[in-house]
């Protein structure tokens, strides 16, 4: 349907259909992410030992997040007097636009989705380093040493751990020939690529939870080092649009997990197949956010010195040796 | 000139385009130039996907965005806080610009304008990733071997340059 839509003429209706899409898409994002934020809240509670969220909206806090959007976007807006006033509003746009954009070439079920791009996995990447310039630009523009320092430190863990993320994937890519994600998910019809690439996942998923600035990872917003990295200055809603971004991207990223090892859409077993494409997507990433979560709770941070030798001299060499191996496997027995 | 989506998205993409390279010469602060030269990286990344050529349009956003950011760390790092660069031409050298860059618009414009391309049927917009690789390992499989033995030499080279540096540092 999309398809047809893209190569009819311009129009108004055409337009309007864009927008409605890409609404609906958004208001489900944003519903994803008020229950998301409240779901870490309460995982980490239980994992602490203590509830989490139990006041508002009954016994499970389900209104406790709304409330908190709703105080965000209830704040006074400050910029700094010393800031640099373009920069500091630009900054936000800038980090959460690129993450909106990934959401575009996903492949929810076999039918829904935005854009079937040839080159799906690497507009992925490429559009996803994007935001690391809303971090920088944000962490300049505040004019405050605590966000320089954080912004600087996304921009060398962005660098450092795209280069494993890459080089992760490329096992897979070799295996199913293609940078489609469709043609990735149809070709785990035999086996999902967790069990044929699981070197080439353990690396994708570290790279992802430092990609996603997450604890182990979350250097550039260090609360017991830098206050609170890039977005120090940051209140209301501008501050409200950089969470968005990353809760965005645990979003994006857990359904790329999905869609590029654990098979998207299809079933695990063909027996199975009479229950919807929808149901086992879904399933499956919230397994992902639930490992995503489960890992923010029990580890502690990692030292900076320690994040950037552990990204080049232990992830790379062992992606590398990943796609070697995989390029072995593949002339060998397939 | 049929008026399609195409046309409208094309036409966007070259105004931010070349709206960022305007404001990349106009502005005074490195960062706001940096910034400007993002837009303009994204809408040339926009129109290769126009142009159906979607590789290149992701290889140039994933290796921009790190080259940028280093540009931009170095921006930040190796100038001075709030240095904003002045103009000194004087009004004749600016008028003699001015010239200069009408003649060669002119120059472009009558060299454009009646330059025909035989529109020749092609399959490159199919595939272009496996053609791209196609191309690379078997056409131009030295080049290509050549290009990374060049890039490891400089890989090689600089972290001998740091390390160098380091050991004068210790013995002081």
């Amino acid at each position: 349907m999309v398809q047809d839509l893209l190569h009819s003429s311009p129009g108004l209706a055409n337009f309007a259909i864009f927008f409605l899409l890409g609404v609906v898409l958004l208001l489900v994002v944003l519903g994803f992410v008020t229950y998301g934020i409240l779901a870490e809240r309460k995982v980490m509670g239980y994992m602490q030992l203590r509830h989490g969220p139990n006041q508002l909206g009954g016994n499970w806090g389900l209104l406790q997040t709304v409330a908190d959007v709703l105080k965000l976007l209830l704040k006074e807006d400050i910029i700094p007097k010393l800031a640099d006033r373009p920069l500091f509003i630009l900054a936000p746009v800038i980090a959460f636009a690129p993450s909106f954009m990934v959401l575009a070439t996903i492949p929810f079920t076999d039918k829904f989705q935005f854009a079937d791009i040839g080159v799906g996995l690497l507009y992925y990447i490429a559009v996803s380093g994007l935001t690391t310039f809303g971090a920088l630009l944000g962490g300049w523009g505040s004019n405050n040493k605590y966000a320089l320092l954080g912004g600087a430190r996304a921009a060398a863990q962005m660098i450092s751990y795209e280069i494993p993320l890459v080089m992760s994937v490329l096992g897979v890519i070799l295996l199913s020939g293609s940078l489609n994600l469709n043609d990735i998910v149809h070709a785990q019809k035999g086996g999902w690529f967790i069990l044929l690439q699981p070197i080439g996942f353990i690396v994708f998923f570290i790279a992802s939870v430092a990609e996603l600035n997450r604890t182990p990872f979350d250097l550039p917003e260090a609360e017991s080092e830098l206050v609170a990295g890039f977005h120090v200055e940051y209140s209301g809603f501008r501050f409200a649009f950089f969470m968005l971004a990353e809760y965005v991207y645990l979003f994006a990223m857990s359904a790329l997990i999905t869609v590029v090892f654990l098979g998207g859409w299809l079933p695990p077993f063909a027996f199975l197949g009479f229950i919807p494409g929808a149901v086992w997507f879904s399933l499956k990433f919230c397994v992902v956010i639930f490992v995503y979560l489960w890992l923010r709770s029990t580890l502690p941070r990692f030292r900076v010195d320690r994040l950037m030798e552990f990204g080049w001299k232990v992830l790379l060499p062992v992606a590398l040796g990943n796609i070697f191996l995989t390029a072995l496997i593949k002339s060998l027995f397939f | 000139m049929t008026f399609s989506g195409e046309f409208l998205a094309f036409m966007g993409l070259a105004l931010v385009a070349i709206i960022g390279g305007v404001l990349l010469l106009n502005l005074t602060r490195v960062v706001h130039m940096v910034v400007a030269l993002i837009f303009t990286f994204v809408a040339i990344a926009g129109i290769y996907v126009l142009l159906s050529a979607e590789f290149v349009a992701a290889v140039q956003i994933l290796i921009y965005s790190g080259a940028i950011t280093i540009i931009m760390l170095f921006g930040i790092m190796l100038t001075r806080h709030n240095d904003e660069s002045e103009s000194k031409a004087g009004k004749w050298r600016k008028f003699l610009l001015f010239l200069g860059i009408l003649g060669f618009a002119i120059a472009v414009y009558l060299g454009i304008y009646n330059f025909n391309i035989d529109q020749v049927p092609t399959t490159l917009h199919e595939n272009n990733t496996m053609q791209i690789g196609q191309a690379l390992y078997s056409k131009h499989i030295i080049p290509f071997e050549l290009v990374s033995v060049l890039l490891l030499v400089a890989l090689v080279g600089s972290i001998v340059l740091a390390k160098k540096e380091d050991k004068e540092a210790d013995k002081e």
